[in-house]
């Protein structure tokens, strides 16, 4: 006697469970380019290391005798993985099986799958297509009633925003809830031209009258401008490459630290080409990705949100080994001042960093917020005050570095007012409550007005104002407290990292971050 | 097509149509929040058609050159 036939019957239906939605929904998978499911996780993790959970949970067929017939699995699929020989959780939905939709699905597992990463205190990658376990129109019939609409577990997705890191794949059309899954993380990925993203997809939409393609409607350039998604790569690979990449930079969760890696590169580096980075003509722009490549540690800069709020660069490094989070302003985009987007950009970034408990550097050239009308449309103000709070939260290590501008409230905002930061500046910085170019003819109407040459008479200002303005100036008052040489910036930023390792504190913040 | 990612006020047009361009070149410059923000390509191309002027006021998404790539 033995158990032999029962778990025969077991591994019977794994098998038919690993057929997903059939050998023609399969194969219409792969002739779009896309990997199924199953696919998807073996590529992702390390070979063999997924142990699936509930393989057998779906739905069954029996004869009139109660004897199987045929069985198909549940449309989402998840379980614990490794990485790089790290611990995640990894839930993925069947596009192959009712499109990944509610009907096929069974809800208890996207529970299970939220609860046991939170539990665990383990990574979550969700990779979603179609709508992510919602519900369709057809659900009305399978049910056999209306639904009044929840979101059962959403508060596991709140709880799991301030406790470990969430990273959604969007790698096919996602619509629904398989959008809000994509959206509610740390760090989303779409495919070009393969992944589209949409609260509903083109056939409901065109019921409000716009006929748009799956692209136009919700492809990656709609969905990265717009900041719903945070990246888009070329390929399935290049995306799990991509979530691997950003979780190499995160601890497991809120309760522990980053590691030091072995240092790769010299923390002492100086670049001699810094010194003439930034460019003596004020209207000049000049590249900060350059820049943030020479300081950090060699070939460790990952951007994050590059084509959302492009004024602000932001993304994870190494600095001596550590990792860190960078924000740096980008002159390229409204010469580096802070739009409604670049604003919201901060907000997430800060918290992000703050609730994984990443010091964070400033590279500081803002010349204020966005002016004008369409900066007004946009709440600049409500969004700006709101990454201010963000900042002011803080209680991270932060270090700022003016290398240029630094006007107005949003420059302002480069310190938090609430604790100690370090602070320096690059010899090219400058600085006030508003630039100069922008004030003059109004801070001074009357004495250009009443001048017998007004033309004259602001270039005089102009002189004598800009006499003021030499950072050391600010520094003999301690305003700033020091000017460094730039091309020893590196120093600095490493000396910053080691000093603010054991200043690190785990557990979550007070206050955990939304998505 | 080569879209403007600000808005602002085209301040000079560098290249004119039919040109070849190299990779990185300064195709126009835009005045935007006080700064020249210049417009470049990404690959060796020719210009086919110049949509702004000099002068003109420009938004954000705004259409300013056609570029074929080699």
């Amino acid at each position: 006697m033995s158990w032999e036939k029962e778990l025969e019957e077991k591994i019977n239906r794994e098998k038919l469970s690993e057929k997903l939605g059939g050998e023609e929904r399969v194969k219409r998978q792969h002739d779009s380019g896309r990997y199924t499911i199953r696919e998807r996780i073996d590529i992702l993790s390390d070979k063999s290391s997924f142990q699936e959970i509930g393989k057998i949970a779906g739905q069954a067929i029996y004869d009139k005798d109660n004897d199987l017939i045929d069985f198909k699995g549940s449309n989402f699929i998840f379980g614990k993985a490794k990485i790089d020989g790290r611990n995640i959780v990894v839930g993925g939905d069947d596009f192959t099986l009712r499109g990944g939709s509610a009907d096929a699905s069974i809800r208890e597992k996207h529970l299970k799958c939220e609860e046991m990463a939170l539990s665990l205190k383990l990574p979550l990658i969700r990779i979603v297509e179609g709508s992510g376990g919602g519900g369709s129109v057809k659900t009305i019939e399978t049910t056999g009633r209306a639904n009044v609409p929840e979101v059962e577990g959403w508060n596991l997705v709140v709880e799991s925003m301030g406790t470990i890191p969430r990273v959604a794949l969007g790698l096919g059309s996602v619509a629904g809830l398989g959008a809000a899954h994509l959206a509610c993380s740390h760090y989303s990925v779409m495919v070009k031209e393969k992944s589209a993203v949409f609260v509903a997809g083109p056939p409901v939409v065109e019921q409000i009258g716009q006929k748009l393609t799956k692209n136009e409607l919700g492809g990656y350039k709609i969905q990265l401008k717009s900041g719903a998604v945070d990246d888009a790569v070329d390929t399935e690979e290049e995306a799990f490459n991509a979530a691997k990449k950003f979780l190499s930079y995160l601890p497991n969760s809120v309760y522990e630290l980053t590691d030091q890696l072995e240092p790769r590169d010299d923390p002492n580096r100086s670049s001699e080409w810094l010194i003439e980075a930034i460019p003596k003509d004020i209207k000049s722009v000049y590249k900060i990705r350059p820049i943030i490549e020479e300081l950090v540690d060699k070939d460790t800069f990952f951007e994050i949100g590059k084509e959302y709020g492009k004024s602000m660069v932001t993304g994870f490094c190494r600095l001596n080994g550590w990792s860190v989070a960078l924000m740096a302003s980008d002159p390229y985009s409204y010469g580096g001042c802070w739009t409604s987007d670049t604003c919201k950009k901060v907000q997430k970034f800060v918290d992000l960093a703050e609730t994984f408990h990443l010091p964070v550097i400033y590279l500081v050239d803002c010349p204020g917020f966005q002016v004008g009308l369409d900066a007004e449309k946009k709440g600049t103000i409500k969004e700006g005050v709101r990454a201010m709070s963000a900042i002011w939260q803080t209680k991270t290590p932060w270090m700022s570095i003016i290398i240029r501008n630094c006007f107005g409230v949003a420059g302002a905002a480069h310190k938090r007012g609430s604790s100690y930061i370090s602070r320096c500046a690059w010899p090219s910085a400058r600085w006030g409550s508003l630039p100069l170019e922008g004030g003059i003819e109004a801070a001074y109407r009357s004495e250009i007005e009443n001048s017998s040459n007004p033309k004259a008479e602001l270039e005089k200002i102009n002189v004598r104002l800009n006499k003021l303005r030499s950072p050391l100036r600010s520094a003999e008052s301690f305003w700033i407290e020091e000017i460094i040489d730039p091309r020893n910036t590196r120093k600095t930023m490493c000396e910053f990292a080691d000093l603010s390792a054991p200043l690190r504190t785990k557990g979550m913040t007070s206050r955990t971050m939304r998505p | 097509m080569i879209f403007s990612e600000v808005s602002g006020t085209i301040s000079e047009i560098l290249v004119s149509k039919n040109q070849i361009v190299e990779k990185e070149t300064n195709l126009l410059m835009i005045e935007c929040m006080k700064m020249l923000i210049p417009v470049t390509v990404e690959k060796r191309g020719k210009i086919i058609d110049i949509f702004v002027k000099e002068g003109d006021l420009i938004s954000e998404g705004d259409k300013l050159l056609e570029v074929n790539y080699d």
